[in-house]
């Protein structure tokens, strides 16, 4: 093949002067051997450099060397010699035959040639499409869609500068990418501009400056199949959003319609009993004696600390479902919160013994404080709900390692070891709802305090009765606390 | 304390402005209302109360910001009321010069304590100064570096003393982490809770009856520390 690098018009004229060239040494070589060679067998070998001209440098220098093997032929080896005049009609007859077999052959030739160039480009073409469309298969974001596509289409056009341009979905700006990257783009209006199209309207364009040279029709289509490829991916990775955002809206939808259901008959039962008590002291019909009035405002004390109780967990519950559950950590002592969280559930606890061991020299432990009280608090109500009464509920502590362990266990009874994960999921119960109270939030508000402090909550069955534990470590950003020194003699 | 202190209540909650007026008169206090934080700046300059019970959440203004700017020219003792769970901003009001807080809802006899707390605080602050102080069978005596319990002199450290001694001279309040770490520690040491920590355990052990469910030196979760005093 020729250099293709060179001018267009110096290349051109090259091509057929090769030819004319070819012709004159092939005349040369059977000038010398024209006594060893009759007539018919110089036409044969004058075919020779034309078949070549052609698969060499295409139809035109074919033609040319067949034209010109003609002239030489009959200049040099037809008798008279070294004139194109013709005597015998023999001789007519093989220059005519000579002529137009030569004239078939380049053509033919030539198709051959230019149909497997052709071959070739579709093939390159193919490979192109097919390395686009896997790197854009399984993408579902346009970021990596719109760089993939920017950098595919520099390799396979060859272009300056381009960029792919990507609308934008409401609330978002449009992504764009550039190649290469880090190059500014030209100020100028880009040469060509391919919109992104789908069924759905535009999604995007592609810019592309090359100056040098035009896009061959080829080039042209290949472009427009390239765009067409990049919009379906698009169209695919939209799909695929919407689809995400339906599930996950579903997912919390039915999530608050389980949380509606739970919550109002959670809200509804003391609600009820502050109603009752309330409007009984209003009510002038009857004359409550002393401890009558004591026992309904008891009521109504108990009930609403009950419903502030409830009104903490929802909050908890939605703040770990929006992620927003940040522990204010401190460095702790964990007998504090232990003696804080014993002291505010005296009165519910009465009817129950507690056993509660929490070692003097334990090191100090960094949580947040409020969410620690929350979580004892959960467990220890969880335990009061599942356990007779007079049954014992008991807290042991121990330090191992760089952890703290802490078991609150009770007297309740076993759990079915297939339930002991999900004991911790929203909702979940083990028991028939109608049968004990609570939202069924407790436990999973517990699950999420403790391993937003990067610690472990777990369920088991113990001989005598059944125990939460739980793993908290003992570091706090890799570090134990800085106490200070000894503490000094007076 | 006169029996006509008047306090000023700055709530959105009509509610609660409710009860609260209805309550507090009932309790001889002279009672205004302000539902905005504005309203509220403006009458505490028009007639100046003797206590402001000022809510966190407000409409027009934050809070804390309406505590930074009326310290800007009154020491009159402000009461913030909170909700659960927002333990920043309660001590972000306490920097900002609020004397003590209450987490909604709460019981009307913990109000009334906290009110009469802060109205005694301020009349301290223009009369004399007590240097005894009894809580139950402890006494600490300020002006002699004496502690002793039910007679007897309990001996603590000098930093103990300390502690002990700026916890009881704000006898009712609420004081946070970081003010006693300064008052006792200096202020290099204002983040280091743990020493707090380890310091009160060690008053508690030779200050309380039962450490693990303390009478006087009490946790206030998240926020810091308050001792309580009788009355």
């Amino acid at each position: 093949m020729l250099p293709s690098r060179l001018p267009f018009p110096f290349a051109f004229i090259l091509r057929y002067l090769l030819a004319v060239l070819t012709i004159a040494g092939t005349t040369g070589l059977l000038y010398l051997l024209r006594n060893v060679l009759g007539t018919p067998l110089i036409a044969l070998f004058y075919l020779l450099p034309v078949g070549l001209s052609t698969a060499l440098w295409g139809l035109g220098s074919g033609l040319t060397a067949s034209v010109c093997a003609f002239l030489a032929f009959n200049y040099f080896f037809i008798f008279p010699y070294y004139t194109l005049l013709v005597h015998e009609t023999q001789d007519i007859l093989v220059l005519v035959v000579f002529f137009v077999v030569a004239v078939v052959i380049s053509q033919l030739v030539g198709r051959a040639q230019s149909s497997l160039a052709e071959a070739q480009a579709r093939e390159r073409e193919a490979t192109h499409l097919y390395e686009l469309s896997t790197a854009l298969a399984g993408l579902r974001h346009k970021d990596p869609i719109a760089r993939i596509m920017a950098e595919r289409l520099r390799e396979v056009f060859g272009a300056h500068t381009l960029e792919v341009v990507i609308q934008p979905a409401l609330h978002e700006i449009s992504t764009r990418y550039s190649a290469p990257v880090g190059v500014p783009l030209p100020k100028s209006t880009p040469d060509h501009v391919i919109p992104l199209t789908t069924a759905r309207g535009l999604l995007g364009e592609i810019h592309l400056w090359r100056t040098d040279r035009p896009l061959s029709p080829a080039e042209e289509r290949l472009l427009r199949t390239f765009a067409s490829q990049g919009a379906l991916a698009l169209e695919r990775a939209l799909l695929a959003q919407a689809e995400t955002r339906a599930q996950v809206l579903e997912e919390s939808d039915r999530l608050k319609s389980a949380l509606l259901s739970s919550v109002s008959h959670e809200l509804r039962t003391p609600l009820a009993t502050i109603k009752a008590a309330a409007t009984s002291l209003r009510s002038g019909e009857v004359a409550w004696d002393t401890s009558a009035r004591g026992d309904l405002i008891a009521a109504i004390d108990d009930e609403t600390d009950h419903l502030n109780r409830l009104v903490g967990n929802l909050l908890d519950m939605s703040r770990i479902e929006a992620g927003a559950l940040k522990p204010q950590r401190q460095w702790n002592i964990l007998a504090e919160i232990v003696g804080g969280v014993l002291a505010r559930m005296r009165r519910v606890t009465e009817q129950h013994h507690l056993d509660v061991e929490v070692p003097e020299d334990l090191p100090l432990v960094p949580v947040d404080y409020v969410q620690m009280e929350q979580v004892f608090t959960n467990l220890i109500s969880n335990s009061l709900k599942y356990t007779p009464v007079g049954t014992t509920i008991r807290i042991r502590v121990r330090a191992q390692a760089e952890v703290l362990l802490v078991q609150v266990s009770n007297q309740g009874p076993p759990v079915p070891e297939e339930h002991l994960d999900r004991i911790f999921d929203k909702f979940y119960r083990v028991t028939a709802a109608d049968r004990v109270t609570g939202t069924g939030l407790g436990l999973s508000i517990c699950k999420g305090i403790i391993e937003a402090h990067g610690g472990r909550i777990w369920a088991e069955n113990l001989p005598d009765g059944f125990a939460f534990i739980f793993a908290l470590p003992l570091t706090w950003e890799g570090a134990p606390p800085r106490l200070p020194a000894e503490p000094e003699n007076e | 304390m006169t029996a006509t202190s008047h306090i000023l209540v700055i709530d959105d909650e009509p509610q609660i402005l409710r009860a609260l007026r209805t309550i507090l008169t009932e309790k001889h206090f002279r009672v205004t209302t302000a539902s905005r934080g504005e309203e509220g700046l403006a009458l505490a300059a028009a007639t100046p109360p003797d206590l402001i019970i000022l809510d966190l959440g407000l409409p027009d203004m934050d809070g804390i910001q309406v505590c930074a700017r009326l310290r800007e020219w009154t020491q009159v003792p402000i009461l913030v009321l909170s909700v659960r769970d927002n333990e920043h901003d309660k001590v972000a009001a306490l920097d900002a010069g609020a004397d003590d807080y209450l987490t909604k809802p709460f019981g009307i006899e913990e109000l009334l304590a906290r009110v009469r707390v802060a109205l005694r605080h301020s009349a301290q602050a223009t009369g004399t100064k007590v240097t005894v102080i009894k809580a139950g069978d402890l006494v600490v005596d300020l002006a002699r570096h004496v502690v002793t319990r039910t007679g007897a002199e309990v001996k603590l450290t000098a930093t103990e003393f300390k502690l002990l001694a700026y916890l009881a001279a704000n006898a009712g309040r609420v004081l946070t982490h970081q003010s006693i770490l300064t008052h006792v520690w200096g202020e290099a040491e204002a983040d280091h809770v743990e020493y707090l920590r380890v310091y009160m355990r060690q008053l508690r052990k030779k200050l309380e009856a039962d450490p693990e469910s303390p009478q006087f030196l009490l946790t206030e979760p998240g926020v810091g520390y308050r001792f309580l005093a009788d009355e």
